[in-house]
């Protein structure tokens, strides 16, 4: 019996994979989260503008509405990564702190 | 640490290993040993300058600084040598450590597939318990390839039913790799495995060359090492050793008020306290188990005989239980090389049928068997000679556990008092584990603090950890991170009030704008979320809507990752377990 409990003991300390719950890192989450918008704006906006035709991308322009001053164009997309990236950010690492919050309430 | 003098009960790996840190330390040991020779079980005996070994011992260990008083012990006279041993099973030969493939293929297709469907029906209905040696191998590899290769050796080796013997041996002596080195190795393969080992040390001329340098060596800094000298009493008094007497040539010496450290059957050693221990002791003694060794060394005119070091014998027909062939683990063993030497071991109980038969028909029934095997002639057996080893494996049964706690107890109470090593503790040691028992005994004396006791347990996981580079301690963090549990809650709640928020500051945000028609294009969300407007109700019901879906969206995720990962880590478990597979028999 006390074998067996010290094996045990052995094991939880050698195996401590998947023991323990995943904190998320809110900067990194926030950085994370914040690059993959801004890029997707940015390389969407590039693409109409290289596909070109006669009107560009005017279902995307519709983001002006939120982000003053974006367009489709390619200065308009660094525009877009720079709101993309500031709107990710931020939901980035409100989803880290959420998280991070409720999983210490529960452990 | 006081000047009484340190008395070592047995010349075996864990005595001279502790006479030699005393030595290293200034104190000098006096080392008592029953036989004529050093190295206890692990001993080389000699026959016409034929060397041969009591059981084959590789010398390998992850314990730094033992490998290191190894080498520094005998220089070039360590080999090093390139691992060749098989398997003999119904008249083949299997390669060992085991090739999977190659494995089936001499099985037949038949005969493998059963041995598949085994294990996977093991793998869906496994033992709800694993108190048995034989509950723990099926679980692990199916009942199937037990039946096939662990059950007739194993059963050998122990001379019990697989069902009896404790689950705890195979623990112990079969670790295999720990969730996070196997994880690191399959994805980076960083950390080297004991069980990947194709190559190991050995002495020119056998273990018995080792144990006669650090003999030599404890003598050159001022110690003794007296063969041919018995402990025949142990007095003690008031929870102290007061004298320990030895008898050597019909004479009987008393050392007066020593440390005593003993390496000698835990069970024997009881026996020789005066007074005497308290009976249920005594009893308890009486009651541990011990298997004992044959060795039928069998001179034989052939240069070559097969290419192996060892074979494991695990054809029921035969008693034999493993070959050595000392030539192959040094050309050294042998003086002559046009002939080979071979070693028939035969695993027994001391009183039993084989131990009791007399030496002629020991050979007899060695040679008999070596010629069943298609291994060699009768006529080619030049020279032959037995050698017995009462006490050569603690055995783990299933009450072996209860009458060692009780002799510990007892033990305990005797200060200055330690045993160490394989039989002192009762401990299916390797030499270096019962070298490190001997180690840290002498440091108790020069008064450390250390539990021999978990020495099996914990140190060779702490050695590991120490000898580990910082980038490997940085890898295992991020494992541990990586593959951490994720909260299914809280990330669906997080994701589902994220996407909540910008739904709702999206549409709130163009009725702030207040444009000639509000939100055409927002509008369509309508499609999706019943009732949403661009309007302040329409932000909530857009709010509550993607709550919804975001948390189901979060939830899903959550769980899809967690059964990745822990699909992952239990894939590569299994994968880990089965490499203990190949090299099984290398435990024992």
């Amino acid at each position: 019996m006390e074998a067996k409990k010290k094996d045990n003991n052995l094991r939880a300390k050698k195996e401590k994979l998947f023991s323990g719950v995943l904190w998320l890192n809110v900067k990194v989450m926030g950085l994370v989260f914040g690059l993959v918008c801004g890029l997707l704006i940015f390389v969407s906006t590039n693409w109409l503008v290289i596909k070109g035709g006669h009107t560009i991308g005017p279902h995307l322009g519709l983001l002006s509405q939120y982000f003053i001053g974006y367009r489709v164009s390619f200065w308009g997309s660094f525009i877009g990564f720079a709101y993309g990236f500031a709107v990710g950010t931020l939901s980035g690492s409100l989803v880290g702190w959420i998280y991070n919050g409720i999983t210490k309430f529960r452990n | 640490m006081s000047d009484k003098p340190v008395v070592i009960i047995g010349a075996g790996p864990g005595g001279l290993a502790a006479a030699y840190e005393l030595s290293r330390e200034g104190i000098q040991p006096i080392v008592i040993e029953k036989a004529d020779t050093v190295g206890g079980i692990s001993r080389t005996e000699t026959f016409k300058e034929y060397y041969f070994d009591m059981g084959g011992h590789r010398f390998f260990t992850k314990m730094e600084r033992i490998n290191r008083i190894w080498h520094e012990m005998l220089g070039d006279d360590f080999l090093k040598v390139s691992r060749i041993s098989r398997i003999y099973y119904k008249g083949r030969f299997y390669d060992y450590p085991l090739r999977m493939f190659k494995t089936f293929f001499n099985l037949g297709p038949l005969e493998s597939l059963l041995i598949l469907l085994s294990y996977f029906k093991v793998q869906l209905l496994p033992h709800t318990e694993e108190v048995n040696f034989e509950q723990w191998v099926t679980n692990r590899f199916g009942r199937r390839l037990f039946r096939t290769f662990f059950k007739t050796y194993t059963e050998k080796v122990w001379g019990i039913p697989c069902h009896q013997i404790k689950s705890d041996w195979a623990a112990q002596r079969i670790k295999g790799l720990s969730l996070i080195v196997a994880v690191s190795n399959a994805l980076i393969g960083t950390q080297n495995a004991k069980s990947l080992i194709n190559t190991f040390n050995y002495p020119l001329k056998g273990p018995g060359m080792m144990w006669q340098r650090f003999s030599e060596t404890i003598e050159a800094e001022g110690g003794q090492v007296r063969l041919n000298s018995a402990v025949v009493r142990l007095r003690h008094d008031k929870g102290r050793i007061v004298s320990v007497s030895c008898h050597k040539d019909d004479e009987t010496e008393e050392i007066l008020n020593g440390h005593v450290i003993s390496s000698i059957p835990i069970s024997q050693i009881v026996t020789l306290l005066e007074p005497k221990a308290p009976d249920k002791v005594l009893e308890a003694a009486q009651n541990l188990s011990y298997r004992a060794f044959i060795i039928v060394v069998l001179i034989l005119n052939k240069k070559n005989l097969f290419p192996d070091q060892w074979i494991y014998i695990h054809s029921p027909e035969v008693k034999v239980g493993r070959i050595q062939n000392f030539k192959n683990w040094s050309a050294a063993m042998v003086p002559d090389s046009q002939k080979t030497s071979i070693g028939m071991e035969y695993f027994c109980n001391v009183g039993d049928d084989i131990w009791t038969k007399p030496d002629t028909e020991l050979t007899d029934m060695a040679a008999q068997e070596l010629l069943e095997l298609g291994l060699a002639e009768i006529d080619d057996i030049t020279d032959r000679v037995v050698v017995r080893q009462p006490y050569a494996y603690p055995v783990y049964d299933q009450d072996y556990e209860k009458h060692l706690k009780v002799i510990r107890n007892y033990l305990r109470n005797i200060d200055d008092f330690q045993t160490i090593g394989r039989n002192g503790m009762h401990r299916y040691n390797n030499m270096d584990h019962s070298m490190q028992t001997g180690i840290k005994a002498a440091q108790n004396v020069m008064g450390a603090n250390h539990d021999l006791w978990r020495i099996n347990d914990e140190d060779e996981y702490h050695e590991v950890a120490e000898k580990r580079e910082p980038w490997q301690i940085l890898t295992e963090k991020a494992l541990i991170l990586t593959f951490a549990r994720m909260d299914k809650l809280a990330f669906a709640t997080a994701i589902g009030s994220v996407s909540g928020l910008l739904f709702f500051i999206a549409t709130i945000w163009l009725i702030i704008k207040d444009g000639r028609v509000i939100g055409p294009f927002l509008q369509l969300l309508s499609q999706y979320f019943i009732g949403y407007t661009v309007t302040v109700k329409g932000a909530f019901i857009a709010l509550g809507y993607s709550f919804i879906w975001g948390f189901l969206f979060g939830w899903l995720f959550a769980y899809i990752r967690n059964l990745m990962f822990a699909f992952y880590i239990y894939w590569v478990k299994k994968k880990s377990d089965i490499l203990t597979f190949k090299d099984f028999f290398d435990h024992f």
